[in-house]
């Protein structure tokens, strides 16, 4: 991004620079290293984690800049593990400068942590971020005056119109060391003085003072004798170090906020406003209702279109292979396994790119907060977080972009036992096999069954949250939440994290579903010939006794559960192929075959076009579900009884969730945790079916 | 802190409890001497929203906001 940057009046030092970003949560952070970036910014995580990792790389000057953005953290001293591992990045990094990203409407708290930072020895650049809405509040600001009082560059910025960016970027060449600021009461002085000089570090001060406050850091041998004994000369003059540390931060940020900027009008308007109807005793739950409705429509209108093209892109490709006149095993092998495989890849993209493109929006606006403050007395008495409450209704829609949602949760243990959770609400998939069985089963009650067992998934996953949080740590931070000012998130911005979130998944997943794809192509198509014959059909024949109490007798439908394992749409597909046969693979010609592409290319964009007047009409729960072969209902209703038939959805709604899903468990949380979820699921899920069929069967 | 009324200002004046916990609330900006405000409560009672300074906003339970002592005056 040469674009934005003066040219340094002293010659470039060195070519590469390190730089690291830093700041409150909800600063701006990310839209400051989406607008710097340009074109090259990678999202990840940070290994061994799962905390969404920002990198970006620029050039200014003739200097490669690498910026890498830390989680939001309040203070160093850290209360959640996001924030200790942004100290850790701090402490043990040697950056070429840190940006510090404040909010200037909330000076005072903020330069609580650029105070922090002053301590810790590294080169900083004040980013006076959100200078817009401070200015609606009335405040003026003055960075000269604050840069004259710390001692280091000042900008101005309002990084959601690229005000200020070029500034940052050419100051952040030329960062200063900051000189002290903080002066503490005599005796705590003392102690960090003696302490500081058995310190071998940039940071001992901060190590000192961190230390002398009972902070969790690790301090080298030698010093420990000086520590203890000004810890104990403390205690005995009766002083709480932490408390008079913080509080004199404190007063000097008072001091630097009140020499920054003129005092607030107070209040936020138009948050003000909005909460009074977002919050509202009685009115709150119709919007709050109403903003789920809204994410699911979202996304089921705008994905649907582009899930059809992607199965119109398998079956043009399917055809062209078919017309290469290839013996059948290599033709189906083509078909069925490699495109097969691309195409389920294919359709989860279109439905990930979009539930990420709401999940961000309402993060960024602020809505997200409001929602998990509403919905937080009923998340504590399962020992879930408010804001757990977002990626348990994603759930219903898909279970994968829901486990990245939990990375909007602090904290490892809360994120697991949202992610634990997550599996039991019935997603979109497993909708569609459902729909089938009751509608063959139950006429008349289809809707009440499907809804039972909605409701029977939901409390078996906050049951399972709730027997969790008695296994593992609480979290001692889940109460206490901000609640940012409502924004209006930068569409560029959103558009570009869900695609590189999307890719992000699909490049980690991709591999793990096309080989699962695969594997399943090998047991249904070895040894060739008669499906019973298969090892697909030799699988589910040995499988039989373990679903025989659960009054499910037929091997086709036992064998339907394993493609299922990869992806719940595909029940219903194989379980028409098991009872009525496979149909023979059409064949395309070249010509016929773009033709075809063509025109699924223009139905896509006409689907998304009319998506938009669509949002606004009468709301529609579920997608429909796909079509099912005539004749499949016939040959369903003969093989198995009301009550098995009821106990097969009771399996199929709890049992493992598609291999997508499994593999983004295991990226996120280790492969142990996933293992572990996967024989829960299986055990509950063949316990539920077992008393569901024994009790069934007698009513 | 639960015990206030909405619309009712206080002030921090201390913070007992958890050590964690407590440097939590005080990195978010709930120091002793900050001016508080309890806007609402979600509509189960639980948790409270809390205006700290002039525009903060902060979602708190009570079992958390027990541990800050408030009082009304100067």
């Amino acid at each position: 991004m040469t674009r934005a940057c003066h040219r340094p009046a002293a010659p470039p030092a060195r070519s590469e620079v390190q730089a690291l970003i830093v700041g409150n949560p909800n600063t701006g952070k990310s839209t400051l290293i989406n607008a710097l970036s340009g074109a090259d910014l990678q999202v990840g995580n940070w290994s061994g984690t799962t905390v969404e990792r920002m990198e970006a790389h620029f050039s200014c000057g003739g200097r490669r800049v690498t910026l890498v953005d830390l989680p939001g953290t309040y203070s160093l001293s850290a209360t959640t593990p996001e924030e200790a591992l942004a100290r850790r990045e701090l402490l043990e990094q040697r950056p070429d400068v840190v940006l510090d990203v404040v909010d200037a409407g909330n000076l005072e708290r903020n330069l609580y942590l650029t105070l922090e930072l002053t301590e810790l020895g590294h080169p900083l650049v004040v980013v006076l971020n959100l200078v817009d809405e401070a200015a609606e509040k009335g405040i003026t600001l003055d960075a000269a005056a604050l840069e004259r009082e710390l001692g280091v560059p000042v900008v101005a910025t309002v990084a959601s119109r690229g005000q200020g960016l070029a500034e940052v970027a050419a100051r952040a060449l030329h960062p200063a060391l900051p000189g002290p600021q903080v002066s503490y009461p005599p005796l705590i002085e003392e102690a960090v003085g003696e302490l500081a000089r058995s310190l071998e570090v940039p940071h001992r001060r901060w190590l000192a003072l961190a230390a002398l406050a009972e902070e969790e850091v690790e301090v080298p041998e030698a010093a420990r004798p000086v520590l203890e004994k000004w810890r104990h000369r403390l205690r005995e003059a009766g002083v709480d170090a932490f408390l008079e540390i913080a509080e004199a931060r404190y007063r000097r940020a008072r001091d630097l906020a009140r020499a920054a900027a003129g005092e607030a009008r107070g209040g936020h308007g138009l948050t003000e406003r909005l909460d009074s109807l977002v919050l509202h005793p009685v009115l709150g739950v119709p919007v709050f209702l109403a903003g789920f409705f809204v994410v699911f429509r979202f996304t089921y209108l705008f994905s649907d279109p582009w899930v059809e093209f992607a199965g119109a892109v398998q079956e043009v490709l399917a055809g062209w292979i078919g017309a290469l006149g290839l013996p059948r095993l290599v033709r189906s092998f083509l078909a069925e396994g490699l495109v097969g495989g691309l195409g389920t890849v294919l359709a989860f993209t279109p439905v990930l790119f979009f539930l990420y493109l709401a999940l961000s929006f309402l993060e960024s606006s602020g809505f997200l907060a409001r929602m998990a403050f509403l919905a937080d007395r009923v998340m504590k008495s399962v020992g879930l977080p408010g804001r757990g409450f977002l990626p348990l209704l994603l759930g219903f829609g898909c279970n994968v972009p829901a486990l990245y949602a939990t990375r909007t949760l602090e904290g490892f243990h809360d994120r697991l036992r949202v992610a634990m959770a997550i599996p039991f609400m019935a997603c979109s998939a497993r909708m569609t096999v459902f729909a089938l069985f009751a509608a063959v089963f139950f006429p008349r009650q289809a809707d009440l069954v499907v809804f039972g067992l909605y409701l029977g998934g939901l409390s078996l996953g906050l049951l399972t949250a709730m027997l969790l949080s008695h296994l593992t740590p609480p979290s001692v931070t889940s109460g206490v939440m901000e609640l940012p000012p409502y924004r209006m998130p930068t569409a560029a911005v959103l558009l570009r994290l869900a695609r590189l979130r999307t890719m992000d998944f699909v490049r980690g997943a991709g591999g793990v579903i096309l080989a699962a794809v695969l594997v399943v192509w090998l047991l249904l198509n070895v040894p060739p010939g008669d499906l019973s014959q298969s090892l697909y059909g030799r699988l589910a024949g040995a499988l039989g006794f373990l679903f025989r109490p659960l009054g499910i007798e037929d091997w086709r439908l036992v064998g339907a559960l394993v493609p299922g394992f990869v992806a719940k749409e595909v029940v219903v597909g194989t379980l028409g192929v098991s009872y009525l046969g496979s149909q023979a693979g059409t064949a395309l010609g070249l010509n016929e075959g773009l033709q075809a592409l063509g025109q699924a290319l223009v139905a896509a964009l006409q689907g998304t076009l009319n998506a938009f007047p669509a949002m606004v009409g009468l709301p529609q729960l579920v997608s429909a579900p796909p079509e099912v072969p005539g004749g499949l209902p016939g040959a369903l209703s003969a093989s198995v009884s009301p009550a098995g038939a009821l106990a097969y959805m009771t399996f199929v709604l709890l049992y493992t969730p598609c291999v997508a899903t499994m593999a983004a468990q295991a990226r996120e949380f280790g492969r142990r945790w996933a293992a572990a979820s996967a024989a829960w699921q299986l055990t509950l899920a063949w316990l539920a079916g077992l008393l569901v069929y024994q009790v069934g069967s007698r009513l | 802190m639960p015990r206030l009324n909405p619309e009712d200002r206080a002030r921090v004046v201390r913070l007992a409890g958890p050590g964690r916990l407590v440097r939590r609330l005080l990195a978010m900006g709930l120091r002793p001497g900050a001016e508080v405000m309890v806007l609402r409560r979600a509509p189960l009672g639980d948790p409270l929203e809390v205006q700290v300074g002039a525009s903060l906003l902060l979602s708190i339970r009570q079992e958390e906001a027990c541990h800050v002592l408030v009082g009304t005056g100067p």
